[in-house]
């Protein structure tokens, strides 16, 4: 081994640190851009009359972003109430059979809707629940937004309990303990955190979709909270007033951006939170 | 009462097409503690768990035969009943990481949904934790999670768990593989005190465990029970040549 | 207390049992020889099959423990010493029974001079002192005791050596008593073997206690 051969080595393993270095940096710039850019353009619309007023017509100054508010969390939790059962139970079903036909075709199909785009989706919504229906309405929304958080809490849930060690399901199986006991009483408990987290993590995806919605849930300049009705949500209104040719509602979409924006931050830290919490130490 | 507790007659559990306990006849005494050796992959765990119906948990697995727990037919009663009249000890501790001490030890009932008082709770608590010399050390820390505790005492709560319920019986599949020397003796010390309310069967790889702890002893040997007999006998002088070179250490 | 605990417990008193049951067989035949007892030696003959059945026993158990328990060390050298312990105490307790014949076929007690000047009874007495010494030395655990058994048995292998000279010499003036000489001399003989058997118990309790290999060597008192 020559000294200046080994010289070389070192200079070059050193020199792809500093390059992973600067590569982390790197990612970490993007968000750190929006975060700046979007607060910096939408803090100063925000204020109380912003958060619960509806809009006001083309012209007049003032408005807010009510409905939006109401909309989106109604949307979401209809969407939630649909989604977080089915996907939940599915999950529990995946990982206790592991090869059954049934269960390859689930994990198949999970898999797939994962990948599909989210306007095909909202097409889909469209054609089920809007045109027989005749009406635009928040509940075609949900069901599209449900469609979307499925796969996530589906595998999630599958690989939590999958994670968990057998001998915690033989030692409740051992004790007596019928099926579903087993599951409900013991297994779920202790991987509440990653279900949780997985239920988290799928309604922060949802929150920001604007594409299932643009032919479902539609868009409505009032307040409304029935869900029949079409309903205006947070995504829905950024997308149309920022197209608008009025500042004041591009003043409207910046507001609403930050708003979202700072939203799917919480929700993100809160899950984290929860998840450390609720941790069951095996 | 009788003196049978448990009788197995041309007894056979395969996993598919692997027949891996074959044509096992054997009568287990009450109140005894009875040893089941072998080499591994003998069919020892497995014959185990076909006494509780575990067995047959697994996908692909049969057995067939006659196995009676008090001249009643084992495959004949619902399987929750068996389980709930024959309890187990696994080999790694396994107490529920999300419960306390006290609610591991009452899990039998509380998760299964039986609704007791308050007194009779901590009564079968104190009692069962009494039963495994747990009690002194545990009784000021019953509502912390026991993942403080050590290795021999975790097993040891898993046992005070089986024995809450009453069993008639207590399985143990190689309790003490997992454990350090000296909860391996706290453990064993307590197999001669519980052999007085229960009837033991613990399955072992450590033939000197076997030795030291129980009244008769079976010898598995791929698939089939070759000798079964007073331990005393099977240690110093034993019937079948396989059971002599397995406990000279001719094979393994 | 562990399992093994027990058994050695209870091995040690069935010991202490024999050991009672043998010192009492070297002790009713030594009546028997000064009062000339013989419905006594005749107990002592009959009562040699309890000796033989607690000699088995106690094997059989030794047998049991070395299987079940695999002892070591200190709990290893016990059971070892207390199987070779047991046969010493057996060939005790033989001795006794062949005293004990002898009185039964004896047809005169013996003659008071011939006992005075062979010294047999002192050599009898130390012999059974030995065999309670030991017995107490196993009970407590006490080397020193166990030790001071080897000096006893020089006293005892003195008056043996010396017993052929002074036969010899006492039979020049009382040839009649010859039979009886021969007999007490197979008493002395047997007594004799007494003390080794009993100095072997003591070199067996030393090495149970101290790992110390006696055996074959030169004892300092």
């Amino acid at each position: 081994m020559h000294a200046s051969n080994v010289k070389y080595r070192l200079g070059k393993s050193y020199g792809f640190q500093i390059l992973t270095y600067v590569l982390a940096f790197a990612c970490v710039i993007p968000l750190l851009a929006i975060l700046f850019f979007i607060i910096k353009a939408g803090i100063t619309k925000i204020n109380w009359h912003f958060l619960i007023n509806v809009p006001k017509p083309v012209g007049e100054s003032g408005g807010g972003i009510a409905n939006a508010l109401v909309g989106s969390i109604l949307i979401i939790i209809v969407a939630a109430i649909i989604a977080i059962p089915i996907g939940i139970l599915a999950g529990i079903y995946l990982s206790e059979n592991r090869k059954s036909r049934l269960a390859y075709w689930c994990r198949l199909s999970t898999d797939i809707l994962q990948g599909v785009p989210s306007i095909v989706i909202g097409i889909v919504a469209y054609f089920w629940l809007v045109k027989p229906l005749g009406k635009f309405s928040a509940l075609s929304g949900s069901v599209a937004l449900a469609i979307m958080m499925l796969p996530i809490v589906v595998r999630s849930t599958e690989e939590t309990l999958k994670l968990l060690p057998d001998s915690l399901k033989e030692a409740a199986l051992a004790l007596g303990m019928p099926f579903h006991r087993v599951i409900f009483k013991v297994i779920v408990p202790v991987g509440i955190s990653g279900i949780l987290s997985g239920v988290m993590l799928s309604i922060a995806r949802i929150t920001g979709e604007t594409a299932p919605l643009l032919f479902t849930a539609f868009g409505n300049p009032y307040l409304t909270t029935n869900v029949t009705q079409p309903m205006q949500s947070l995504p829905l209104l950024i997308f149309n007033y920022a197209t608008s040719p009025y500042n004041d509602w591009h003043d409207l979409a910046w507001g609403a951006s930050l708003i979202l924006l700072l939203w799917v931050l919480f929700l993100n830290i809160f899950t984290k939170l929860i998840t450390r919490k609720w941790k069951v130490q095996l | 009462m009788e003196s049978t507790i448990i009788k197995s007659r041309n007894f056979n559990a395969s996993f598919g097409t692997n027949h891996v306990v074959k044509n096992v006849n054997i009568d287990i005494p009450r109140n005894h503690v009875i040893a089941v050796m072998g080499p591994s992959g003998c069919g020892k765990t497995t014959y185990l768990r076909c006494i509780n119906r575990m067995h047959e948990l697994i996908p692909g697995a049969t057995c067939d035969g006659e196995m009676k727990l008090n001249d009643e037919n084992i495959y004949e009663m619902h399987p929750i009943f068996v389980r709930l009249k024959i309890g187990m000890v696994f080999q790694r501790p396994n107490p529920f990481p999300n419960l306390s001490i006290y609610d591991n030890v009452i899990a039998g009932y509380k998760l299964n949904g039986v609704k007791l008082p308050k007194a009779e709770r901590d009564r079968i608590v104190e009692h069962s934790l009494t039963r495994v010399a747990l009690w002194n050390e545990v009784k000021d820390s019953l509502n912390k999670k026991g993942s403080f505790l050590s290795g021999g005492q975790q097993q040891r709560l898993c046992i005070a768990r089986a024995v809450a319920m009453e069993p008639e019986v207590l399985l143990f599949d190689e309790p003490t593989s997992a454990l350090d020397p000296i909860s391996t003796s706290t453990v064993e010390e307590l197999f001669h005190e519980l052999k007085v309310n229960y009837t033991l069967i613990i399955v072992t790889h450590n033939m000197q465990q076997a030795a030291r702890v129980s009244d008769k002893t079976a010898f598995f040997y791929m698939g089939e029970l070759v000798e079964y007999d007073e331990t005393k006998t099977m240690f110093t002088n034993p019937k079948d040549n396989r059971t002599q070179n397995y406990i000279t250490g001719r094979f393994s | 207390m562990a399992q093994i605990e027990t058994e050695l417990q209870l091995l040690k008193t069935e010991a202490v049992n024999m050991w009672t049951l043998v010192n009492s067989q070297l002790s009713k035949a030594r009546q028997a020889f000064l009062t000339f007892d013989k419905d006594l030696a005749r107990e002592v003959v009959l009562k040699e099959k309890r000796v033989n059945g607690s000699e088995l026993k106690i094997d059989r158990d030794c047998e049991n423990i070395f299987a079940l328990f695999c002892p070591v060390a200190i709990d290893l050298r016990f059971l070892l010493a207390v199987l070779k312990i047991n046969s010493n105490l057996e060939r005790i307790g033989d001795i006794a029974e062949g005293i004990a014949k002898y009185i039964i076929d004896a047809e005169v007690p013996f003659s008071k001079e011939l006992l005075d000047v062979t010294r047999v009874l002192p050599m009898y007495e130390e012999a059974v002192n030995m065999l309670e010494d030991t017995q107490a030395a196993f009970e407590k655990e006490d080397t020193v005791l166990a030790r001071s058994v080897f000096k006893k048995d020089d006293f005892l292998d003195g008056i043996n050596k010396a017993s052929n000279k002074v036969l010899e010499n006492h039979l020049k003036d009382h040839p009649e008593d010859t039979p009886q000489a021969l007999w007490l001399l197979s008493i002395m003989r047997k007594l004799e073997r007494v003390g080794d058997q009993s100095k072997n118990v003591a070199e067996e309790i030393i090495f149970y206690l101290e790992a110390k290999v006696l055996k074959h060597s030169k004892k300092f008192a």
